[in-house]
């Protein structure tokens, strides 16, 4: 599904990628760990096209296509998702409006007709469920005045009406006590199905414990230091990210 | 400044002796007093803090004439103004003459008076001069004063004790090209709105074509205790005209008044919107939107007096400019040392859509009591890039990104507006302003709901 190589990226004059190496296929679920400022959200942004990171070297092919090359909306469009770690708030903008407009212009792109509101509802009621929201947030303004864990789960919401083939998850367990994260985890289980494919960037391997990944990789100043599978997040909780950086040291 | 009120003195003679004889004796000494301090304070200058940034040269220059009657004006014109599908009492003035005809008010609850204040001596003239001129002081302010000499008609509205009038009354002061170009609208408003009693108020400012004239309006509003007033104030004239509007709300204790000022007409447009919130546990929502284009300068000045106790009031102002559009807010809370426990909230936001384009924004708290809530923030910059990014990663084009950020940043303002059919007059206003000097027909109607 998609291939990273050697991607190289900075942001105000500073490279924080330092050449990543990924693959990730259809059906499977990867984990991308690293301590704080190892560039896990670096990577994410990047995927999703945010202007303010510069690519500076490297390559990524999302299902056949230069996605370097496109537009955040284009992504969007192909089937690149990004759930934000700090979903904005955007006042005077319903959330309904947000991702009809979202989702109709996806459909656009790709020849098919657009949603009448009869029907988006329809489906928007349908997909909240996933999450366990209430019908009361169709017409909030976008994230305005909603809580850390309601900022998250409309994330989820939104990926399940986008159906992605890519979802990116950014630190969704931040800011998220037990109830919320077992909700927005289950969300994102729901929406697993062998042609789409998830990339979960976290911290903590709390999150792992709901959602299953098929490879676990550790993120270190820029690099992939090391792959496992799912038993390596367990061993990163255990010891913290200091085992992974001495074990560095002794093979360096 | 004698050269220019030297017109005025004239224009008021002739006023005076036309048709404008009829008022009650105390009218007469009201306009003279107007006069004599017109006369004395004369038009303001930017060397005055109140009018640093805004220069009425254009209008003191101006030769305007009062016009003497009202133009007929074609009924399929006037429906253009009216709440599409929407059931309403309408007072129509046509340069600020009462047109009976383009009026409707039947239909009101029992005791509510919706009349022009001409008609209304006759039955009401022990209440219109209790309150006439009694909050709208024209000692200081020139264009008050000049109001006050040529007060003539306007809207008089009384809604007695404990009624509701829940559909709107509409208020539609139109100008238009009178025999000569530049025609003066004098405009004088009084509202009462009695102990428990509700009214929605629409005022609106519209021009059949495009003409330079000067509107001059002054609309006072008194809310008695426990009542509630929604007053949506919708400027859309000539953009060659000069609009000068001085609104006065006194609150009683216990009231809830709701305003908003939508400003998108006029070369240049000044409101001076104050409200004294007179009585405890009184909350005043004071909002407002405007949208300058092209050469355009458009004021908000307001003033907040917080004079008793638990008082809360919320201001919420935003603006979008492009072109070479100037806006300016002034935004004045004071807060007297009784008045403890104020709440009081005051924001300013503009979207700058040109590089040319200038705002100068200022808030003023004057706060005398120690123990307050008091905030204010003031906003000036482009399209939030963060917002644009957040759209565009959900698929939405970066045109359309725009076109919905820029709606959404005037609904988040319009969205203080409670009256659901005063809300979608304004919001539809907004888009069809927004597509014309935006240049941009893509713009979505409503995203909001």
């Amino acid at each position: 599904m998609i291939e990273i190589k050697n991607l190289h990226a900075k942001v105000a004059g500073r490279e924080i990628l330092k050449g990543i190496n990924l693959t990730v296929k259809a059906g499977e679920v990867h984990a991308i760990m690293g301590p704080n400022g190892s560039g896990k959200s670096t990577l994410a942004q990047v995927l999703s096209g945010h202007p303010a990171y510069e690519v500076t070297d490297g390559q990524v092919i999302f299902e056949g296509q230069d996605l370097l090359d496109m537009e955040p909306e284009e992504r969007a469009h192909a089937g690149v998702f990004l759930a934000f770690q700090y979903p904005v708030e955007i006042p005077g903008v319903s959330n309904s409006y947000f991702l009809k407009a979202g989702l109709n212009e996806i459909r656009k792109s790709r020849g098919l007709e657009e949603l009448d509101s009869m029907q988006f509802l329809k489906l928007l009621k349908e997909k909240m469920k996933v999450v366990e929201m209430d019908s009361s947030f169709i017409n909030r303004p976008v994230n305005e005045g909603f809580s850390g864990g309601e900022k998250k789960r409309n994330e989820i919401l939104q990926m399940a009406v986008l159906e992605p083939k890519l979802a990116i998850l950014d630190e969704t367990d931040s800011g998220l006590d037990i109830d919320a994260l077992k909700i927005v985890a289950q969300g994102v289980n729901k929406l697993k199905s062998p042609s789409n494919a998830t990339i979960v960037v976290t911290h903590y391997q709390r999150l792992l414990n709901y959602i299953i990944p098929d490879f676990v990789h550790v993120l270190v100043n820029g690099k992939i230091v090391k792959s496992g599978g799912k038993e390596l997040a367990l061993e990163l909780e255990a010891n913290g990210y200091d085992f992974v950086k001495e074990e560095l040291m002794q093979t360096t | 400044m004698v050269e220019v009120t030297k017109h005025y003195v004239s224009e008021f003679q002739a006023f005076e002796k036309n048709g404008a004889r009829n008022a009650p004796a105390w009218v007469h000494d009201l306009r003279k007093d107007g006069l004599t301090i017109f006369n004395q304070l004369g038009f303001p200058t930017t060397k005055q803090e109140e009018w640093k940034y805004t220069n009425v040269t254009p209008i003191a220059k101006g030769t305007f004439k009062y016009s003497g009657s009202a133009v007929t004006i074609d009924d399929e014109v006037i429906k253009n103004f009216l709440l599409d599908g929407v059931e309403q009492f309408v007072l129509t003035f046509v340069n600020g003459h009462f047109v009976p005809e383009q009026s409707q008010t039947n239909g009101l609850p029992e005791g509510v008076i919706v009349q022009n204040l001409i008609n209304a001596y006759a039955a009401q003239e022990n209440i219109i001069q209790e309150n006439l001129s009694r909050y709208a002081t024209h000692q200081k302010n020139p264009f008050t004063a000049l109001n006050t000499a040529f007060i003539n008609d306007g809207a008089f509205i009384h809604v007695p004790a404990h009624i509701a009038v829940e559909k709107p009354i509409h208020l539609l002061f139109l100008s238009t090209k009178n025999v000569n170009d530049q025609s003066a609208s004098y405009i004088r408003n009084l509202i009462v709105v009695e102990e428990g009693a509700k009214a929605n108020i629409l005022l609106s400012y519209r021009s059949a074509g495009e003409h330079r004239n000067l509107t001059n309006s002054v609309t006072e509003v008194i809310a008695k205790k426990d009542s509630a007033v929604e007053v949506v104030k919708v400027q859309k004239e000539s953009e060659s005209a000069f609009h000068i509007d001085n609104f006065h709300a006194h609150q009683h204790e216990t009231s809830d008044v709701r305003v908003f000022s939508l400003a998108l007409g006029g070369a240049i447009a000044r409101n001076d919107m104050s409200v004294i919130i007179d009585g405890e546990a009184a909350e005043c929502n004071l909002n407002g939107l405007y949208i300058v284009a092209g050469e355009q300068l458009i004021d908000h000045h307001t003033f907040m007096h917080h004079i008793h106790p638990n008082c809360p009031s919320h201001e919420l102002f935003k603006g979008i400019l492009t072109d070479n559009a100037r806006a300016v807010f002034n935004g004045k809370v004071y807060v007297e040392s009784e008045a403890q426990k104020t709440d009081s909230k005051q924001t300013n936001r503009n979207l700058l859509l040109s590089d040319t384009a200038i705002v100068d924004t200022k808030p003023e708290l004057e706060i005398f009591a120690d123990d307050v809530k008091c905030t204010h923030g003031a906003a000036v910059g482009g399209m939030n890039e963060s917002h644009s990014f957040y759209l565009k990663t959900r698929g939405i084009t970066e045109e359309s990104a725009k076109g919905i950020l820029t709606v959404g940043f005037a609904a988040e303002a319009t969205s203080k507006i409670v009256h659901p059919a005063l809300r979608r007059h304004v919001d539809l206003l907004v888009v069809e302003h927004l597509r014309e000097k935006l240049h941009s027909a893509s713009l979505p109607d409503i995203v909001h709901a």
